[in-house]
């Protein structure tokens, strides 16, 4: 049997939320799902973290650790009892132009739920006990996370790529130093400033009954802002290309990343930039993974992502290889980023990228939460509903040339930073063999 | 508490058995555009000879490989080519296989598992580059890692090393180093065979037109005759309290404790979820509140089941360290939490609580099509009939806090724990 036409998808558009603001200034966007018998909700409070004071940044990612410790109607433990005991799990997460809140239960229970999302963001405890406790948690993870090659990996590369001058260079639920200094008081402070309706979205997605503006209006409607002015972000500038080698003792692997400062989703450049690192590193059969893995076994598995926040973003190549070929894994991984002559970005690759981008859109959004994911993250960084619709229509007037020429600004291979997270007495010499010169970095 | 109405989550099912041997499942749901395929070999790492330990995840590795009419890595790449998306894994009791597309890809997607099903290409070129993949996926996941390799020490100290569970699927690196080509021919004409698996297809399809197009592709394989298992008999529970410390580069000591629990076909078995959800699932947990909440001495603590069909699953309890904390002070907290739950049994809103976590949890598995296709081919494969997915939310409910207290005095015994723990090397 030889091998079957593939029929014509069916054209797919993200679907249109009701909208909705509240007295109090908060916006609503509902998206009916039926079938979906989970309701997901996400609150997306503005909140750039480039207002936190220098010596207490994290706090505002503590307020969310503590949020769910107990509020004035269910106090203490009491608050986490009615949440699990109604079959709801809350999620907190910050970026660093917004915090967002989530829940999720099952559609029968959404007359429970909601009051118990409301009631988290506008009376919490935020007792000094817990605030305490939750500066110790955060203070392990964080020896943790530096102990973990991967993620010791993406926060020096963060760090390393973007002006330290701005707040986005550093982790967003701050670091030790500054985590230590985060008592009750500042936690309530910052919770008075920055929990305000009026600078806040709430996501909803699943089988909705009918009547859920109503429900969602009584559930928030005693929510009043404390804080006022308005909300001001950042725009990062990028850093001078770096090289850094993380020594980690003895490891078996060398975590890799190179990349550049990229762009977010508002940039002109963002559709070719995604279709180009797409083609360089984002299929199985990526030109790096190809190569890489299919041809080298170097790695289980090399990728070229983008990350774009509110401005600007993060461009790089991740993969982990084994010590002793890294060095020579970097550099010819830099000569499959080469898209000059012809090596340029072929009309074949970019027809297969347009189709895997476009294609998989309707299945990320298949579910409430993959709704949900998809709108909150627009929210989050100031762009509108309308965007997924445009993006798509745009990815399929993109030139191979566009995406080539997109690529090779914005990843410009004489100008990348490079942070290796391995044994750097094993790996020093071959890097400079390579021609890079890393400045090694030892913890104490 | 509110329940559910009863028919809300009763997805439709059409069963058939193809000629060959093929279980076919097909479940329409016509929300969005797109078709999960989804293969379940019943094969998994239990089925492993001693000393070619390793081969069940290394097929999932060399299935995309190529074949007659496929380039090597062709299978993933002709997939996101649609639009689509790929992939497969291994574990003790299957290796499944995966794609999600968009509708009109369907017949490509059965084409491209025919494909490799009937002319998989095994060479010694693919063998040697992917046995170097899973080394370093080994590397990744496992060694490089803290606590990379908990896994492997939990399933040494929960089962003999003889036992078709003794092993992780990752396998042995030496095993693998070991297996020639004849090694893996034989393996793959032992296990992948149409009458070996089932086949799911989740999605907009209409039941027949679909039967008709897997008829067309898969349909054409011929049966291998299924592979004989010999019966593995349920173990009694761990004896002896079985220990094993690890001195390694870790940011601070951890703890886990290890119990024997029934297969996973079993009430017994989903009543001991429950106990485990009490002692360990979520904030309001007896492990959380206790060790992190009231003593802060962890980081985090939590407990769980893992379901295994071969007549013993697995229940671990854990606990990280805060700085300056050592494995016993943990150990000495989680038993005191498990002693007061087996002689106490859990209180009856705990037992709700585990159970509503339980629904919302199940219902996220069946909200994604991918993740419903997978619960369809693991309940048809496991437990003898798909159909068990519509009534498990009711079967789980109808679990008093009294069965839940029996497993818990019968599995959860302080003496019948197994103790791993990891001593930060200073």
């Amino acid at each position: 049997m030889s091998r079957p036409v593939v029929g014509a998808p069916r054209v797919w558009q993200f679907p249109e939320p009701e909208r909705r603001t509240l007295d109090n200034g908060l916006r609503l966007l509902a998206f009916h799902r039926p079938g979906q018998h989970l309701l997901n909700a996400t609150l997306v409070v503005d909140q750039p973290l480039v207002s936190e004071p220098r010596a207490l940044e994290g706090v505002s990612s503590m307020i969310l650790r503590v949020l769910d410790e107990g509020t004035r109607s269910h106090p203490g433990t009491d608050f986490a009892d009615a949440v699990e005991g109604c079959g709801a799990v809350l999620h907190g997460g910050t970026s660093q132009s917004a915090a967002h809140l989530s829940i999720e239960v099952p559609v029968t229970r959404l007359d429970a739920a909601l009051p118990l999302l409301a009631e988290v963001v506008r009376e919490p405890q935020l007792s000094d006990d817990d605030v305490r406790r939750q500066v110790e948690l955060r203070l392990a993870e964080i020896a943790q996370h530096r102990a973990h090659p991967a993620h010791r990996g993406g926060q020096e590369f963060r760090a390393a790529v973007i002006d330290g001058a701005f707040r986005a260079s550093r982790s967003a639920a701050g670091e030790a130093d500054t985590v230590a200094a985060i008592s009750g008081e500042a936690v309530r402070t910052a919770h008075a400033d920055q929990y305000r309706p009026d600078a806040s979205t709430l996501v909803l997605a699943g089988d909705l009954p009918a009547d859920l503006l109503g429900r969602v209006d009584r559930a928030f409607a005693g929510w009043r802002s404390t804080g006022s002015g308005a909300v001001q972000h950042e725009s990062p500038l990028a850093a001078p290309p770096r090289c850094l080698l993380v020594h980690r003792s003895g490891a078996v692997q060398a975590d890799v990343r190179l990349g550049s400062f990229g762009v977010d989703r508002s940039h002109p450049d963002w559709p070719a930039l995604r279709l180009g690192t797409f083609v360089l590193g984002g299929g199985f059969l990526s030109r790096l993974n190809r190569v890489l893995r299919e041809e080298r076994g170097y790695t289980y598995g090399v990728q070229l992502t983008n990350v774009p926040a509110r401005h600007g973003g993060l461009l790089s190549l991740h993969a982990s290889f084994r010590t002793e070929v890294a060095a020579a894994a970097i550099s010819e991984a830099t000569d499959l980023l080469v898209t000059d002559g012809d090596r340029g970005i072929t009309r074949p690759e970019l027809t297969d990228a347009v189709n895997y981008l476009v294609g998989v859109a309707p299945l990320r959004c298949a579910t409430a939460a993959g709704i949900v994911d998809q709108a909150s993250a627009l929210v989050e960084v100031g762009l509108d509903q309308s965007f997924v619709n445009r993006h798509t229509a745009e990815l399929l007037r993109i030139s191979p040339d566009q995406a080539t020429d997109a690529v090779q600004r914005l990843l410009p291979l004489g100008a990348l930073t490079l942070v290796v997270v391995g044994d750097a007495d094993v790996l020093a010499e071959p890097l400079r063999a390579q021609g890079f010169d890393p400045q090694v970095v030892v913890d104490d | 508490m509110a329940s559910m109405p009863p028919d809300v989550v009763r997805y439709p099912l059409h069963r058939t058995t193809l000629a060959n041997g093929l279980q076919v499942v097909v479940s329409p749901d016509p929300s969005v555009p797109v078709v999960a395929v989804n293969l379940w070999f019943d094969v998994g790492s239990r089925d492993e000879q001693p000393g070619r330990t390793g081969l069940a995840h290394l097929f999932e590795h060399l299935m995309f490989e190529g074949s007659a009419q496929v380039a090597a890595g062709e299978h993933l790449a002709a997939v996101q080519a649609v639009g689509g998306s790929a992939n497969a894994t291994t574990w003790f009791d299957r290796t499944n296989y995966f794609e999600t597309v968009p509708t009109g890809a369907l017949d490509l997607a059965l084409w491209l598992e025919a494909e490799r099903l009937g002319s998989l290409r095994l060479t010694q070129e693919t063998l040697d580059n992917q046995r170097d993949v899973v080394m370093e996926e080994k590397r990744q996941r496992y060694d490089n890692v803290p606590y990379g390799d908990v896994l492997i020490h939990l399933v040494e100290l929960t089962f003999p090393a003889d036992h078709p569970y003794g092993h992780p699927t990752i396998g042995s690196m030496a095993d693998l180093v070991a297996a020639d080509l004849a090694d893996v021919r034989s393996f793959f004409a032992t296990h992948y065979a149409p009458d070996n698996a089932v086949l799911t297809l989740v999605g907009d399809v209409d039941p027949a037109d679909a039967v008709a197009r897997v008829e067309r592709t898969l349909g054409r394989l011929p049966a291998a005759g299924r592979p004989r298992r010999s019966p593995t008999p349920g173990l009694p529970p761990l004896a002896g309290v079985p220990r094993r410390e690890v001195a390694a580069r870790v940011p601070s000591d951890a703890a886990y404790l290890a119990w024997r629990l029934p297969a996973r076909d079993s009430r017994h078995f989903d009543a001991a979820e429950l106990a485990l959800a009490v002692l360990g699932g979520g904030q309001t947990s007896r492990l959380h509140r206790r060790l992190v909440r009231t003593d802060e001495v962890a980081e985090g603590a939590g407990a769980s089941a893992t379901g295994l069909i071969a007549g013993t699953s697995t229940g671990f309890a854990h606990a990280r360290a805060l700085p300056g904390v050592a494995a016993e002070a943990l150990e000495e907290a989680m038993l005191a939490e498990v002693t007061r739950l087996v002689d106490e049994g859990p209180e009856p809103a705990e037992v709700d609580r585990a159970k509503a976590q339980f629904e919302r949890e199940w219902l996220s598995d069946l909200a994604r099509l991918d993740s419903r296709a997978d619960l369809f081919g693991c309940y048809a494969t496991l437990h003898g009939d798909p159909g068990e997915v519509n009534e498990r939310l009711d079967q789980v409910r109808s679990i008093e806090p009294d069965a839940v207290a029996a497993a818990a005095r019968m599995y959860l015994r302080p003496e019948q724990r197994a103790v791993l723990t990891y001593r930060k090397e200073r």
